[in-house]
């Protein structure tokens, strides 16, 4: 009789201690910019985790293009109600690292140190890693590999190779197909040539533009040797893929569903390469976002929510999973080393390309004025692409401008 | 004989103006059709047809499964009740208020009313951009966010529409005022039972104007809401978009689904919509 009592107290106390130190249940706002061809498998990946967390409802909220979401940040700091997390560049987060919890801090080494190598240093800051990388991609070539049956390794090969491309196919005096294309406004594929050539866009402590030294006034007059070669376009480039008008091109491979399905529409094979190397390295430009978590008014446990969800999405079996829906590449190195990742690049080799691509691939400054900066980029690779400016004029024009941008 | 001769001249003259105006009016309305046109026949095509070169004017199957498909993307039949509720309350709402604020500023005399009209037009300089972040702010601080009172209460006055009607309402009689007091009757009387009655074109211009302006608002919307549930169809499109691609065809299709409600609004209100413009004078 005595022992049923203690073990039915014992009892009641463990259930009082679980009533007691059950999670209270917590919501958490995170602001996305994956539209409907992204969304479900983030859904997917999102309930998943709030299967395995219950106490924890994540609000899930399309917040438009990486535009607008920024926007609509800025705007929600300034009213001082941002999210709980949030899908942010890097040369966004700079700026508001004061009003940002640290996801590191609150992570095991082990997953700090499964970070892929090359992500790790746009994601720190004063030496905390304060965001998380997510939704990553790399600049590749895609060819068509029934017109190429080798693609290009150098610069040298690849602007022989689009010269020769470049064909006008019925005689009439108009090219029909292109050896390339361009995009006007696009910084990272400039950025390509200058990486690969050695160059940088500041030096290292910031105090100094130094992309228009001779390392970039060579990569931009390698550009611009390309532009008869050319197909420019504003457009996407799977739209040109189309088109038959272009025969190979650098673009990001998170466009690969959208170049893939062009071409194979219109009965065209696409392959992807490495980008062809530069003098000093075959470098391409990472793109994609971080995951950041606001502390402005956020409760302790809506913010260890949030870091748990980041966690979570970056755990190597869930990195996979959204990699392999949706077109972007696992960004811990553990997950290059998974078994349901390694059967997808069996079938898909264009993805062994993408994945080493990865493994070297350089990220975005963090000088808090990078998003101007990457305009000017971008606008003086406009004007040399669409003949408006020599190159040198206009690698002089950048540096006036980038050195404007230098104070923060 | 010679007047036979200059009558024949005459009517082929008249003829030859006729044809050429005719030519020139259907190659017009060709042109500003052209796109309504391509959107229709992108909307029932395949991806891979949307893309061909040359251009694929008629798809080979017409694919009226791209209508289904886009309204399945996304909660369309929500975001078509916020599209409806949100212009239909925002253009009443102006209209009454763009019609007291355009009377006062047109009939009645008070201190400071030319000063006070100046500011008001002062504020159509400014850039919408710039006034994003404080209205954020102060929708935010007011405790809209997210909510109706976000997407209808700051659009319902328009400067633009006071500025309209002022200039109507300017060009009616004080004479018609005057008699109407010697009746009895009051100034609000005479706004409402007078003044809005002949002015009936130049507000259906506004009206319409407005209607366009809040169906085919995005920004706003986008940056007060956050729920699926508050979005109108502007934003809903965006759905087919995404930073690498975009699904052309069933963008076409929302995009003609959107359009079908403006356009028979404006089947019904063609008629007062150029009056009105034409008698306001706005192009």
């Amino acid at each position: 009789m005595l022992r049923k009592g203690i073990l039915l107290g014992l009892a009641c106390v463990m259930l009082m201690g679980l009533v007691v130190f059950a999670q209270e249940p917590v919501t958490i706002e995170f602001w996305h910019s994956m539209s409907s061809g992204h969304q479900p498998y983030l859904v997917d990946l999102v309930n998943k985790f709030m299967e395995e967390y219950p106490y924890i409802t994540v609000n899930l909220t399309y917040q438009g293009g990486y535009g607008d979401t920024e926007d609509k940040v800025e705007a929600s700091v300034v009213a001082g109600t941002p999210p709980t997390m949030v899908q942010l560049y890097e040369n966004v987060i700079t700026p508001l690292v004061e009003v940002l919890y640290p996801i590191g801090p609150h992570m095991t080494q082990a997953e700090k140190d499964d970070i892929l190598d090359g992500l790790v240093p746009n994601n720190t800051f004063d030496g905390v890693l304060v965001s998380v990388p997510w939704n990553k991609s790399i600049m590749v070539l895609y060819y068509r590999s029934d017109l190429i049956a080798t693609p290009p390794t150098t610069w040298e090969e690849f602007a022989i190779m689009a010269a020769d491309l470049t064909v006008d196919v019925d005689g009439d005096g108009v090219i029909d197909r292109y050896g390339t294309g361009l995009r006007p406004y696009n910084p990272e594929l400039f950025l390509n040539y200058l990486i690969q050539n050695g160059g940088t866009i500041l030096n290292d402590d910031w105090s100094a533009v130094t992309i228009g030294d001779q390392k970039g006034v060579e990569a931009m007059q390698y550009a611009e040797s390309l532009v008869p070669s050319s197909y420019i376009s504003s457009g996407y480039l799977s739209d040109a893929v189309g088109q038959d008008l272009v025969a190979m091109f650098v673009d990001t491979s998170a466009g690969y569903y959208y170049n893939h399905k062009a071409a194979v529409d219109n009965g065209f094979e696409l392959a992807c390469a490495r980008v062809p190397a530069g003098p000093v390295n075959n470098s391409s430009a990472i793109q994609g976002t971080n995951l950041v978590v606001f502390d402005m008014g956020q409760t302790q446990a809506q913010k260890d929510a949030a870091v748990l969800l980041a966690r979570f999405l970056i755990r190597p079996e869930n990195t996979v999973a959204w990699s392999l829906r949706g077109g972007y590449l696992p960004v811990v190195k553990s997950a290059y080393e998974n078994q349901d990742w390694l059967d997808f690049l069996a079938d898909n080799p264009d993805y062994v390309v993408m994945s080493e691509a990865m493994i070297d691939g350089f990220a975005q400054i963090l000088h808090p004025n990078y998003g101007l900066m990457r305009g000017a980029i971008g606008s003086a690779f406009e004007e040399v692409i669409l003949a408006a400016s020599s190159a040198v004029d206009a690698m002089a024009n950048l540096v006036l401008d980038l050195t404007d941008l230098l104070e923060y | 004989m010679a007047s036979i001769r200059s009558a024949r001249y005459y009517t082929l003259r008249v003829v030859a103006t006729r044809v050429f105006l005719y030519v020139l009016l259907i190659a017009g309305s060709a042109i500003m059709l052209l796109p309504f046109f391509w959107m229709v026949t992108t909307s029932l095509k395949s991806s891979f047809e949307v893309m061909q070169m040359p251009p694929q004017w008629i798809p080979s199957t017409f694919r009226w499964s791209n209508y289904a498909e886009a309204w399945s993307v996304a909660p369309f039949g929500r975001y078509f009740f916020n599209s409806f509720f949100m212009a239909i309350t925002t253009t009443i709402g102006e209209v009454i208020t763009t019609i007291m604020a355009a009377y006062a500023f047109a009939k009645m005399k008070f201190f400071g009313k030319n000063v006070l009209f100046s500011i008001l037009l002062a504020t159509l300089m400014i850039p919408g951009q710039m006034l994003l972040i404080p209205n954020y702010v102060t929708i935010n601080r007011l405790g809209w966010f997210d909510t109706y009172q976000a997407l209808i209460i700051p659009w319902l006055a328009s400067v633009f529409g006071i500025f309209l009607l002022r200039q109507f309402f300017r060009s009616i009689p004080d004479e018609l005022m005057d008699s109407a007091r010697i009746d009895g009757c009051g100034r609000f009387r005479f706004l409402w039972r007078i003044v809005v009655p002949l002015s009936k074109p130049a507000i259906m211009t506004v009206a319409l104007l407005k209607f366009l302006g809040s169906w085919n608002s995005f920004q706003w919307v986008l940056l007060m809401t956050n729920r699926e549930a508050m979005r109108t169809v502007p934003v809903g499109l965006m759905s087919f978009r995404s930073e690498v691609g975009t699904a052309y065809e069933l963008l076409m299709a929302a995009a003609v689904l959107a359009i079908i409600p403006v356009l028979i609004l404006f089947f019904f209100t063609q008629k007062q919509f150029i009056q009105g413009v034409a008698r306001t004078g706005i192009k």
